[in-house]
């Protein structure tokens, strides 16, 4: 079963110096952006993991990927979904009601503004002072990590980070090398058994 | 002692401690304990900003920050307007200052370096290395500025002098190797550093500060204006220009050479600020006679720049003869030492050029014990020249930052390349500049305007 298991990222804390570098490098990756300089900028850094800083540890923390991903179990729009070996939100569908935020153990879900060519997308709200009128809000979407599925040199933050402190998880392919290295270091005992 | 102004900070609100900023000062400036907030001691600190450039400890929308973001701005010298992300290393801005001075009646002139124009278009969208002089020159325009100078014909004029004085050097047997003193990083940690070796440092002020000074004479009287009615700006892609414009010897009876320096980044946010589409400008001019240049002025810009306009002009001063090939590609280069030779006539030249101030401690030892075997030395503080500065715009991920300075460093050579004239001696202008005002290099009048001082600084 486990050659079907999800890819997902993963940091070492012992690497990670709290640099941020992966966050604005998957910003800039899922930003549909050509802007390379921060003045030419037009949206805020959106990134999809967290680098998180506490007196005992800095790390990313991001999407797992979940076998059982309680978000795509929970979406009442069935927004999210598996797809290629991870799991996905559908900007389009989701209707931002934090539910999957909710239900993510890791908090690796963040409702993120929509932008369009630089520009926030606004939708029309109910207005708070007259129920009968419309507002105009920016628009939310769940935004998580998707592997960058779409991105030719992979996930950017495996990429970018200084310290290699992230890397691509793939447990299946994990599990069977720690299998080999195991039986390996078994050579150097086994004369003991016979 | 004067205080110098802390240019260089790093807010402790987002700074998180990776010490990537460390790595990069080439002069041990920054403290602090891994994993916590860090500090810039401005006394150490040659402000070249090398540690703005790479600083990635961004403020988040998604976090409330303990201090307003409009705060923040005002702290930085920023306009309330300007969205961009903040970053916990910054450069302590003019930007306010200078929109305040341009709504005064203030006559106001306005020089850019020769780097802020293949690099500010990154700011508005447009590919690494898009060189835009002319855009540059009418947004200066539309901001207000009465004239639109240029800093590279003070390159011209820096080449004129600095030429003449290494020639003059060799000549009487004086103080050698000689050193170029446009980079005001450099010449800071000269003056903290190594206070015996002064004087070898060529005593030419920077492009920028002689810019500044006939601004507010030959400038001021070819527009009949009295110095104390000029307002004088320089845009710079280096954040210690800041620091060079404030040096008390860079004035002049009470009047600075040059009032305020803007980053290339600061100006783009003053485009932003008065509502010009940069990118559909036209391409305007600059102004006469103090912004005419040829190539050899526009190469400053890059490592290897001042070394090679320097040897254009010094062969045919030497020779009488036009060089050979006006392209000296064996002083180009990147990032470290390099040394070449060139003979003129019967003499053979001995030059080398540094690029990144941690790469010239070795040949100064060696200036120091007697032993370099050298004539004339450009040193840079900033990796790839002046268009790598701490002032330009930050480039978001370190892994594209080599391609975008590449780009920068090719239009620079594009832009020599396609002008007309490509030696300093034959600018119009500076030719001009000499016969009514200035008398010749190394003159009197050059000596009091064009020439400085140093002094050895604590740290």
């Amino acid at each position: 079963m486990s050659s079907s298991l999800s890819n997902f990222i993963a940091a070492d804390s012992e690497k990670c110096i709290g640099c941020k570098l992966c966050e604005i490098a998957c910003s800039q990756a899922h930003s549909g952006s050509t802007a390379f300089t921060v003045g030419a900028l037009t949206s805020p850094i959106l990134p999809r993991l967290y680098v998180v800083q506490t007196p005992e540890i800095t790390v990313p923390v991001q999407c797992r990927h979940c076998e059982d991903a309680p978000c795509a179990n929970c979406c009442p729009v069935s927004a999210i979904s598996r797809k290629n070996g991870a799991i996905i939100v559908e900007n389009k569908l989701c209707v931002g009601c934090k539910t999957c935020m909710l239900a993510c153990p890791f908090g690796a879900i963040e409702l993120l503004p929509v932008y369009e060519n630089g520009k926030p997308v606004m939708q029309p709200v109910l207005c708070e002072e007259n129920e009968t009128s419309v507002d105009e809000a920016p628009m939310l979407f769940a935004g998580k990590c998707d592997l960058c599925m779409d991105r030719a040199k992979g996930p950017a933050c495996v990429e970018i980070c200084p310290e290699k402190a992230l890397s691509l998880i793939d447990p299946a392919r994990m599990k069977r090398d720690r299998n080999i290295k195991a039986a390996m270091s078994f050579l150097n005992t086994s004369q003991n058994f016979s | 002692m004067t205080k110098v102004r802390e240019l260089i900070k790093i807010d402790p609100e987002l700074c998180t401690g990776c010490e990537r900023c460390k790595d990069v000062c080439p002069v041990n400036a920054i403290f602090g304990k891994k994993g916590e907030p860090h500090k810039v001691e401005s006394s150490r600190c040659v402000f070249c900003g090398h540690c703005v450039q790479i600083c990635s400890g961004y403020s988040s929308v998604l976090d409330e920050p303990d201090t307003p973001r409009a705060e923040k701005l005002r702290e930085r010298g920023m306009f309330e307007s300007t969205t961009e992300p903040l970053f916990a290393a910054y450069c302590a801005g003019d930007a306010l200052e200078v929109a305040a001075a341009l709504k005064t009646d203030k006559f106001s002139m306005v020089q850019c370096a020769p780097s802020v124009r293949v690099a500010i278009g990154e700011d508005f969208g447009m590919p690494a290395g898009s060189l835009t002089p002319g855009k540059m020159a009418a947004a200066l325009r539309r901001i207000g500025f009465d004239r639109v100078y240029d800093t590279n014909f003070a390159a011209d004029l820096t080449i004129m002098e600095e030429g003449h004085e290494l020639l003059a050097r060799i000549n009487s047997d004086a103080t050698l190797p000689m050193f170029t003193s446009c980079c005001p990083a450099w010449v800071r940690f000269m003056e903290q550093h190594y206070s015996d070796l002064l004087p070898h440092l060529s005593s030419c002020k920077s492009p920028q500060q002689m810019s500044g000074a006939l601004f507010k004479t030959y400038g001021a009287d070819i527009d009949g204006k009295a110095r104390e009615e000029i307002y004088s700006v320089a845009v710079m892609p280096c954040t210690c220009k800041k620091y060079e414009s404030a040096r008390p010897e860079m004035s002049m009876e009470g009047y600075r050479d040059v009032d305020a320096v803007l980053t290339t980044r600061e100006l783009a946010y003053l485009i932003r600020e008065a509502g010009i589409d940069f990118t559909s400008l036209p391409d305007e001019d600059f102004d006469r006679p103090l912004g005419t240049y040829t190539g050899a002025g526009n190469i400053f810009g890059v490592t290897g720049g001042v070394m090679e306009a320097a040897l254009r002009t010094a062969y045919e001063l030497v020779s009488g003869e036009p060089v050979p090939d006006t392209d000296l590609l064996f002083v180009r280069g990147g990032e470290g030492t390099r040394t070449a030779s060139i003979t003129i006539k019967d003499k053979t030249f001995k030059v080398a050029v540094v690029a990144g101030l941690k790469y010239v401690a070795p040949l100064l030892e060696k200036v120091r014990a007697g032993e370099a075997d050298v004539d004339f030395v450009e040193v840079m503080c900033c990796p790839s020249g002046c268009i790598s500065g701490g002032g330009q715009p930050k480039v978001l991920l370190p892994t594209e930052r080599d391609d975008v300075y590449m780009c920068r460093r090719k239009s620079i050579y594009s832009h020599d390349k396609d002008a007309k004239i490509r030696k300093s001696h034959e600018n119009p202008d500076v030719q001009k500049a000499y016969a009514d005002f200035l008398g010749e290099p190394l003159g009197h009048t050059s000596h009091k305007l064009l020439h400085t001082t140093y002094t050895k600084r604590d740290i």
